[in-house]
């Protein structure tokens, strides 16, 4: 099965560019801040520099992991998707499930060693780039040298390997064993993540203003009140679709498919969500926490530079992995209504008609994941804010609103439309015929 | 395209002919490994009547209902639907032709499955912008039989339900030529002669003009006449067909064109 595998990797090797795409991102995000353990166990590191290095290399460490999961299983899951119709030729001619299942891990095993080899040079210069940034802020002492070891290389190789073979192992399961409803765990994960959140938010009323530790209740609260939505995310969904619906036969028919198809959309919704809320909310109190320091006429702390430097780096890494995400999700689902648009053209829809109803959907999951995400964000700041500064509603958040929800609404609007354009090339007759 | 500058705020009514065609070319491939599907085909079909279109694998019949519905454009010839040349024109403006004249129905039903039974029926009047009667849905859908279905979607029917709610959603339009590309090919003979009643209904009762390819001797029966396709050019017209004598007539198909008759 393996040899199949990397037959079917080295024929259609375009199949596995967005999986290839996030292993090497994650591999080099998380070679680039395991590296800074390797720089910081050289001999002569002071144990500031080391600390500093340590903890940025811990915290990235842990993101980094998580996010390397959930963008190949995302990605690898639509891969799954895309070729069940092969997957099902291949159980007919008699493989097992499980001679499937180690098929499509093999080939995730494969692209994901690709995708870190690849990323061992970028990490590399990544390395060397971000303990600049660190010795030119002064968090990290001016003779500290870069090195590049065991622990970056092993941590990358194995953590992306990891997590590829997990994602690909969960999404064939979730694949050949059909969809099972598994509404119970997932409710109670989703009110757990939001009491505690709520639980989170609160507790930043219990610090004071100047306390170092102000931020991270909040933001975790923040973060974890928008997971919780985005696990509620098909419901949420249903419940904006009972409301008033926009006009047309375009709009109509949006409406129809959004609410039939919510729980497939839920992984679109889910990551926009997490993307609007983790960077609105880290975003904004980044610059109040800057600006009232300003204000303050203090001189930043090592420790405050560390948090703003985190918090810019862990907020890069979300929008880039989400963007993938996102990227991938909705192109894969948008090829897969190719017959679905050949339906729509053949009862008389024009192709501008198709491409005004694919916009309607997008730009329906667009309002509800900003809203429901800024909703998260906003449970956040506003306790932060009344702490930190003695206000409600810190003017820095209108300006990074702004960015965060353009940047989510051209990347599911571009997306859709653009797939949505390539795939109305086919013409309609074809595109309803059953796949020869 | 619509050369004739006919629109249907000032129709002038239903054309004596339904369907034209002139000396209709149509080849697909590069020019190395090119297949000739219609080798100028010509032929003309009254208003009011119900043809059948027959003919081998390969011999042209889906090729020459998609030219002819203007889902596909001939390399060269003319096609006139209800008086109208279909010629040129971007794909909006023909589908803005199509949803007022011409109805379809698939092999494979082509019912959205995220629409129930009456939203699949009214598609087309909503994509048009036309007025959806909800009483005349209703009659339209029970004289298919499907009047208590209509908030069941597509994957609670059978193929005999779907392939009629596939005929409800081409008449509704009221349109001038029904065009079905193999109705049952995929139904049960109960479900076909079901079908194919309603088909002939439509060109009886509602005086609709139904142009049908199919394979099915049987099925092409039920049609008024039988044209026949072998190697992307007519080969033969059969009125009043029985279906062995179409069954007999497709089987000498082949003697036929080599003879050159």
């Amino acid at each position: 099965m393996f040899v199949l595998a990397l037959r079917s990797v080295r024929r259609r090797p375009g199949r596995f560019l967005a999986t290839l795409l996030s292993a090497f991102l994650g591999a080099a995000i998380v070679m680039t801040f395991q590296s800074l353990h390797d720089t910081a166990g050289r001999p002569g590191v002071d144990t500031v520099s080391s600390e500093t290095l340590r903890m940025s290399a811990g915290v990235v460490g842990g993101y980094g992991t998580l996010l390397v999961f959930f963008a190949v299983a995302s990605t690898l899951t639509v891969n799954v998707r895309q070729r069940s119709a092969e997957l099902e030729l291949l159980r007919c001619s008699g493989a097992t499930p499980a001679q499937l299942r180690w098929m499509v891990v093999g080939e995730a095993v494969v692209v994901s060693l690709a995708g870190a080899a690849l990323a061992v040079p970028a990490a590399g210069a990544g390395g060397r780039l971000l303990l600049e940034v660190f010795r030119d802020s002064g968090q990290v002492a001016r003779s500290v040298d870069h090195a590049f070891g065991v622990v970056g290389l092993l941590s990358g190789f194995g953590v992306t390997l990891a997590a590829s073979a997990g994602a690909a192992f969960l999404a064939v399961r979730r694949v050949t064993r059909g969809r099972r409803r598994h509404g119970g765990a997932r409710s109670f994960l989703a009110w757990a993540a939001l009491v505690c959140g709520a639980v989170s938010v609160c507790s930043t009323f219990a610090l004071s203003g100047t306390d170092e530790m102000l931020m991270a209740p909040a933001a975790y609260g923040a973060i974890l009140l928008s997971v919780g939505l985005a696990a509620r995310a098909p419901r949420l969904l249903k419940g904006v679709l009972d409301g008033p619906v926009p006009g047309g036969a375009s709009g109509w028919l949006a409406v129809r498919n959004l609410r039939q198809r919510a729980g497939d959309l839920a992984g679109i919704l889910m990551s926009l969500i997490l993307f609007t809320a983790v960077s609105t909310a880290t975003l904004t109190m980044q610059a109040v926490e800057s600006d009232a320091v300003a204000a303050s006429g203090l001189v930043k702390s090592v420790d405050a530079k560390n948090l703003e430097t985190l918090n810019f780096t862990v907020v890069g890494i979300i929008v880039v992995f989400v963007c993938v995400m996102l990227v991938n999700a909705l192109y894969a689902a948008t090829t897969y209504r190719v017959r679905e648009f050949g339906q729509q053209r053949l009862a008389g829809a024009t192709p501008g008609q198709v491409l005004r109803v694919v916009g309607t959907e997008a730009l329906v999951l667009t309002v509800v994941g900003v809203l429901f995400g800024t909703l998260a964000a906003l449970a956040g700041i506003v306790p932060f804010a009344v702490v930190r500064g003695d206000e409600v509603l810190p003017g820095q958040v209108f300006g990074v609103w702004a960015a965060v929800a353009s940047t989510g609404a051209a990347v599911t609007l571009g997306t859709s439309l653009a797939t949505a354009r390539r795939v109305l090339r086919v013409p309609a007759v074809r595109a309803v015929a059953p796949a020869a | 395209m619509v050369r004739t500058g006919t629109r249907r705020d000032h129709d002038p009514g239903p054309a004596p002919e339904a369907l034209r065609l002139v000396k209709v070319t149509k080849s697909y491939g590069t020019a190395d490994s090119s297949v000739t599907a219609l080798d100028g085909v010509t032929l003309g079909l009254e208003r009011g009547t119900f043809t059948a279109v027959m003919g081998p694998s390969g011999s042209g019949k889906s090729t020459l209902l998609q030219c002819a519905a203007g889902l596909d454009r001939p390399d060269s010839g003319i096609v006139r639907v209800d008086g109208t040349e279909l010629t040129g024109g971007s794909e909006t403006e023909l589908t803005k032709f199509r949803r007022g004249r011409i109805g379809f129905v698939f092999q494979q039903y082509n019912l959205l499955e995220t629409l129930t039974v009456a939203q699949n029926t009214v598609l087309p009047l909503r994509l048009a912008g036309r007025r959806v009667d909800r009483k005349r849905v209703r009659e339209i859908l029970t004289a298919v039989g499907l009047g208590d279905r209509l908030g069941h979607r597509p994957d609670q029917l059978s193929g005999g339900q779907r392939q009629r709610v596939a005929i409800a959603r081409a008449l509704v339009t009221e349109p001038r030529v029904i065009f079905a590309d193999e109705p049952t090919g995929a139904l049960d003979t109960r479900s076909a002669r079901e079908v194919l009643t309603l088909l002939q209904q439509a060109v009886r009762v509602h005086g609709r003009t139904v142009v049908m390819v199919t394979h099915d001797p049987v099925a092409a029966s039920w049609a008024d006449s039988v044209l026949f396709l072998a190697d992307g050019r007519l080969a033969g017209r059969l009125d009043a067909p029985t279906a062995d004598a179409v069954a007999e007539r497709l089987a000498h198909l082949g003697d036929i064109v080599t003879a050159g008759v």
